[in-house]
């Protein structure tokens, strides 16, 4: 090969290269921008005294005579849009019956849309649902709610021969010629008066439980599911990873049998983490019956032997990779070979055990499959540490799935499920950063 | 060095485990499985029972059938379930020695969604069924616009599913291959609010602005269509316990006819028996 084709060839493999790499960071910016964006928007946003008096009424939090300040000087504004409510509901009486069914009808939907905005009227029977009775906590939220009240969204189905547009009518021009015309510009003005937004900290997205099925409060019951899962399975999955590798390292003499459980070990790292997950509940919910429901314990389990083949194989790639030298000395000066794994052999190949050990942390810690029917349920308070061998528990990873799919107010509640995102993501990086460090520090050590 | 290091991982891993308050002795809590469409009530039933009983509650949402087995395993004390225990699962319990009781806790109409931009206000069970097991393909077949029908179904865990195919389908005509499946009341949802010729079945409770319920036989499905009976894709939701309850599994299960309970059903959507 000459060296004008070598030249080209050497380059284009690097502009491969750089390409490759280049793809790979737009795609991860495209991922992690926006789960870092809105994740953070869970803890820092614009809340509304809504949220002001939800954190009051439901964990206690706050300034009883400040909140009851802005509530006067927000209740200023809002008896002012209830009186133009109740004027125009006594406009009504006084109505033909016809044009006040009309308006009735149209009526309802305004009242609906106010209620969303900034909770209950006056005269509502207070709703036993949490949900139901603040509006907007979230002032970016009650912008769009703020849209619904000025606007109905109609669809237009005058040709018959395809689907229909969706199109705006303002409410202002349908209540022409009422009194409660003027509830429009009214609440658009002076809505910040209403709600007094301030851009606020919530770090109780982390710290505080859910109040009503995550619809208010945080996600502490959730990463302390989390927490609990993933070093449930390490107590289970680290020791026996680290023996076993030992044992295929030092004592398996190579053979059948050997090449068996290493493939064995291999095929069991492929396989799909949902396989676990019902391996889990047959095993060790419905045949040993490690506890009397889904639990902790049992998704631990069922973890633990998902990290296990991981565990063993970058233990004993690291015990492989300690040279040969330290175990001849160690075993030329007499000691024993036991003595020999605990003392030389293991202290050398911690960095690389601890490392693998780690970030199967990480992935016990972000896996949804395995603990679907072992220990994640959608909602449940923070369990104790004495509850862990009975009581199932949020997670995580469950409860971002769970967020997403199946919670009936996904839409409303979009930022909560990006929050948990962000903090599962966190968790995992922080772990793996954690395993960085430590291995650092340690293979320093060594070096004397 | 090493050690200063371990003291302190020690002691964050101490102090952590130990600032988790420790309340509730194990056992004292009450574990439901089950369907999705009580999902709601079951979760707003759950956090009322904790504040007002300092009793846990854990609410999975995993299907009908999963709550069913649950029950059956002795995994769960309440199977909260959209359909009726089938007689297979009947004679499960049967073997196992288990005396399912069934609990209504609150009735729910089947709406027939479709996307709100689609002009078609009312299908009659004939045209369902047609369109479920897939004789009607577009949409001008059953006076819509010129679009192919894309048909949405629940998997085959669901209660809801099971009882569309009871209430509508009957028994003679099975549901299209053809049909898409999605695995829960919110999937559907997001599936329909997105696609502009779809159909298919919600919860009454999941129906909101973002899809357009369809009349089924002249009868929009609403609180007071499905209470009289003259909406009638509808079903009862249940509670399911392993033997007559009692203590605070009983309470529990009463809570749906305390006033408290009547108007958290009906504020999430459902209809008080």
């Amino acid at each position: 090969m000459n060296l004008g084709t070598r030249k080209i060839l050497d380059r284009s493999f690097s502009a491969v290269g750089i390409g490759s790499i280049a793809v790979m960071g737009i795609a991860l910016l495209i991922v992690i921008v926006p789960i870092v964006y809105n994740g953070l928007g869970a803890v820092f946003f614009t809340e509304t005294i809504e949220h002001r008096n939800m954190l009051y009424n439901e964990f206690g939090k706050g300034d009883k005579a400040e909140l009851d300040k802005e509530n006067a000087a927000a209740g200023i504004y809002r008896k002012e849009a209830y009186s133009m409510l109740s004027r125009f509901e006594a406009e009504m009486e006084t109505m033909e019956p016809v044009r006040q069914q009309e308006f009735r009808s149209k009526y309802g939907p305004v009242q609906t849309a106010l209620r969303h905005l900034i909770g209950p009227l006056p005269g509502d029977e207070e709703a036993i649902l949490t949900r139901y009775r603040y509006g907007q906590t979230r002032w970016e939220k009650a912008e769009e709610k703020l849209h619904e009240l000025l606007y109905e969204a109609k669809w237009d189905y005058s040709d018959p021969n395809s689907m229909a547009k969706e199109y705006f009518v303002s409410r202002a021009a349908e209540f022409e010629g009422t009194s409660l015309v003027r509830l429009f510009p009214y609440v658009e003005n002076n809505l910040d008066k209403m709600l007094q937004p301030r851009f606020t900290v919530y770090w109780g997205f982390l710290t505080d439980s859910s109040v009503d099925s995550h619809i208010f409060g945080g996600v502490w019951p959730e990463i302390q599911g989390t927490f609990f899962l993933a070093v449930g399975a390490m107590l289970f999955a680290f020791p026996l990873g680290v023996i076993a590798a030992i044992y295929f390292t030092e004592y398996a003499r190579d053979g059948f049998f050997t090449s068996m459980l290493r493939s064995a070990n291999s095929t069991l790292a492929g396989v799909p983490s949902i396989v676990f997950g019902l391996f889990g509940l047959a095993f060790f919910i419905n045949t040993l019956k490690v506890s009397e429901s889904k639990s902790v314990l049992a998704g631990s389990l069922t973890l633990a032997i998902m990290i296990l083949p991981t565990i063993i194989r970058a233990a004993e790639e690291a015990i492989l990779s300690v040279p040969k030298t330290y175990k001849e000395a160690s075993l030329s000066l007499g000691s024993t070979k036991w003595n020999t794994i605990m003392t030389v052999i293991l202290p050398a190949a911690l960095p690389g055990i601890l490392t693998g050990g780690v970030i199967s942390l990480g992935r016990a810690a972000g896996e949804t499959a395995p603990i679907i029917f072992t220990a994640a349920v959608s909602v449940g308070s923070a369990i104790g540490i004495a509850d862990v061998l009975s009581s199932p528990t949020p997670a995580l990873s469950w409860n971002i799935y769970n967020l997403a799919s199946e919670h009936e107010a996904a839409a409303e509640i979009r930022h909560v499920q990006y929050g948990m995102v962000l903090a599962l993501v966190s968790i995992v990086l922080l772990l793996n950063l954690s395993a960085i460090l430590l291995r650092a520090r340690i293979s320093k050590k060594l070096k004397g | 060095m090493m050690k200063t290091m371990k003291n302190i991982l020690l002691l964050a891993l101490l102090s952590l485990v130990f600032s988790v308050p420790v309340h509730a002795a194990a056992g004292n809590t009450i574990v439901l499985d089950g369907s999705t469409t009580v999902g709601p009530l079951a979760k707003s039933f759950a956090a009322y029972f904790t504040k007002k009983y300092g009793v846990k509650v854990t609410v999975s949402e995993s299907g009908s059938g999963n709550g069913a087995k649950s029950l059956i395993n002795n995994t769960c004390d309440i199977a909260s379930m959209s359909r009726a225990m089938k007689p297979q699962e009947l004679e499960a319990a049967r073997k196992k020695g288990v005396t399912l009781v069934q609990h209504i806790v609150a009735l729910d109409g089947i709406a027939m969604v479709v996307h709100p931009g689609n002009p078609v206000r009312n299908l009659t069970k004939t045209q369902l069924r047609d369109i479920y097991s897939g004789r009607v393909t577009n949409w001008n077949q059953v006076g819509g616009p010129n679009a192919k029908i894309v048909v949405i179904q629940r998997e085959s865990n669901s209660g809801t599913q099971e009882a569309f195919k009871e209430l509508v389908m009957g028994k003679t005509a099975p549901i299209s291959r053809t049909a898409e499946t999605q695995a829960s009341n919110g999937a559907i949802k997001n599936r329909i609010a997105s696609t502009r010729s779809a159909i298919g079945f919600l919860g009454l409770g999941f129906v909101d602005r973002s899809v357009k319920p369809v009349a089924v036989n002249g009868i929009l499905p609403s609180k007071a269509t499905v209470k009289s009976g003259t909406y009638t894709v509808s079903r009862p939701l249940y509670f399911y316990t392993a033997g007559m309850p009692s203590g605070k599994l009983k309470t529990f299960i009463d809570l749906a006819g305390t006033p408290d309970g009547k108007r958290m059903i009906s504020e999430l959507g459902f209809i008080v028996r």
